[in-house]
């Protein structure tokens, strides 16, 4: 990928990949230019100073929140509930595409 | 106006406001889905944004691809009003998937503001919104990511609560902005605000990420007589319309006659917010919508309208390799700055004022002309949203074409209670100037 700002052709169609998005060439053309202005516009972030600033993860500050597996027990799904907006199930189970390769 | 003595039995209320809908729906478009028949009438019917799953009600999102999916379990906070005796009237519409700040990329048809069916009513929580100043519903839930309720609040004329980030179980609501999203109330008034805030706050255990505070009796809370240090700051009047700016200035001498201090603060440029936002926003939206496969429920991801691919290809690239420090790390450290910032000046004032958005509502179709399509509307929403503290819109007034202006109070990290409560000692001494009483009478 290039660099700079202007994303280009190629760039656009490899997010595309990573995004599982089929675009036609119109989109490409158009997302291209509306993508790249926006990133111009949040070069401003590097205005500011934030050579000793640690990230933000989470604003109120939680920390790893645990529970014992199986504790609860309440909210449980039944196959029927699981499967029930599936537009194709096969033998109680959900169906996918091959993965490529395999 | 919400608690009411029983003279009306619940279902005369529940059929009032269902009738109210049907009649109105069609030309306001503030609903996706009316529900007729509600099993069990409770004592109260409320609207909720159509990204909170509903069990057995269709939730779409306001998007095609969602458009038949009926979720197997209830929102958190759908199943927390249901537990108070609240009934669903209906799904609200959205921008889809809370892309957006006028409801104009709802894949259903955009909502109209009562006031003006010209124009939009703000977004993404528009439909709710526009449902509450029509009264089609006494209430309505809606969620928040970065002005998605105090905006449309602002631009229709009622009162809308973005809680502290945390507050408010996102358990059950269709995921945008993992660390922004906020569900809250919306409201004719702001006891309505605090008793619904009561009931659906609160640490979940299904929600990591909701806070372990203990929720406070906001009701009572917001009665007591209290004198708030008011904070103000230049920076969030710059690109003000000058009648909203009027109007803004109008309030805080109120404020300052009810005896409250005004200060002048300072406060890092919003303009900083909406970078962050941006890219945290969009790459969160990435990861969150990978789910939308239509293998296990919704249509396939070809039924994404253009605002969500934008907002995916965007997230997917500041997040990819070679990027990701420039961009997400980067908008991860100004989200510390806008924090540190805010504690600074809370150690001075208790709440910060403004107005909440810099124009009165746009007519629909103008959007096009912004570039992100509505992030600079949301200038002065996006640093509490990026910083997670609370914030309330009320209304202050109407503009020249007789639009409403919103004016926003935000407080300290789950300060409800003193945005609440100062919202309300406005409300009490001026009746927000009878802008929501107006604009029920517009709906007779």
């Amino acid at each position: 990928m290039t660099k700079s700002t202007e994303l280009s052709t190629k760039d656009i169609e490899h997010l595309a990949v990573l995004a599982n998005l089929q675009l036609n060439e119109k989109e490409i053309e158009k997302f291209k230019e509306q993508l790249s202005k926006t990133l111009n516009y949040v070069e401003n972030l590097h205005e500011l100073n934030t050579s000793n600033v640690s990230v933000t993860n989470h604003t109120t500050n939680q920390k790893n929140v645990f529970f014992e597996d199986g504790k609860i027990c309440e909210r449980m799904f039944s196959q029927e509930e699981a499967l029930a907006n599936a537009k194709e199930t096969k033998n109680k189970l959900f169906v996918a595409k091959r993965v490529k390769g395999l | 106006m919400l608690i009411e003595k029983n003279e009306v039995t619940s279902k005369e209320v529940h059929d009032f406001f269902l009738e109210r809908s049907k009649k109105y729906n069609p030309s306001l478009n503030a609903f996706v889905t009316l529900i007729e028949k509600e099993s069990d009438i409770q004592s109260l019917p409320l609207a909720i944004k159509d990204n909170f799953c509903t069990n057995g009600i269709r939730t779409t999102a306001s998007s095609k691809l969602l458009d038949t999916f009926v979720p197997p379990y209830n929102a958190t906070v759908v199943q927390k009003l249901k537990n108070s005796k609240i009934s669903i009237i209906g799904k609200n519409n959205l921008d889809a998937w809370a892309h957006g700040s006028s409801t104009e990329t709802s894949d259903y048809g955009p909502s109209k503001n009562p006031w003006d069916i010209t124009k939009s009513p703000g977004g993404s929580s528009g439909g709710s919104a526009a449902a509450v100043s029509a009264y089609l519903a006494p209430a309505a839930i809606g969620s928040e990511t970065a002005g998605s309720i105090r905006q449309p609040a602002s631009w229709t004329g009622v009162v809308g609560l973005k809680p502290t980030y945390g507050r408010v179980s996102r358990y059950g609501v269709v995921a945008m902005g993992s660390s922004f999203d906020c569900p809250g109330p919306i409201t004719l008034t702001v006891e309505d605000a605090a008793y619904l805030l009561k009931i659906i706050a609160g640490k979940d255990e299904y929600d990591a990420t909701s806070a372990d505070m203990p929720v406070p009796d906001y009701q009572s809370d917001i009665k007591e007589k209290k004198k708030f240090t008011i904070g103000i700051t230049d920076e969030y009047f710059e690109g003000v319309d000058d009648e909203v700016k009027q109007k803004t200035m109008d309030a805080l001498k109120v404020f300052e006659k009810m005896g409250h201090t005004v200060k002048k603060i300072e406060l890092i440029s919003p303009k900083y917010a909406i970078s962050v936002y941006t890219i945290l926003q969009r790459a969160e939206v990435s990861s969150n919508l990978a789910r939308y496969t239509g293998i296990r429920f919704g249509n396939d991801r070809s039924y994404f309208g253009d605002e969500a691919k934008k907002r995916i290809m965007l997230g997917t690239y500041t997040l990819s390799h070679g990027y990701f420090d420039a961009y997400y790390k980067t908008a991860q450290k100004v989200r510390t700055l806008i924090i540190e910032d805010f504690k600074k000046v809370f150690q001075e004032v208790d709440v910060i004022i403004s107005p909440t958005t810099p124009i009165t509502a746009l007519k629909l179709g103008e959007f096009e002309k912004y570039p992100f399509f509505g992030e600079v509307m949301d200038v002065l929403n996006e640093p509490a949203a990026v910083a997670g503290i609370p914030g309330i819109s009320i209304p202050i007034g109407l503009d020249k074409s007789n639009m409403p202006i919103g004016l926003q109070i935000m407080g300290n990290y789950f300060d409800e209670s003193s945005v609440l409560n100062l919202a309300n000692q406005f409300e009490k001494e001026t009746n927000f100037f009878d802008v929501i009483k107006k604009g029920v009478e517009i709906y007779g």
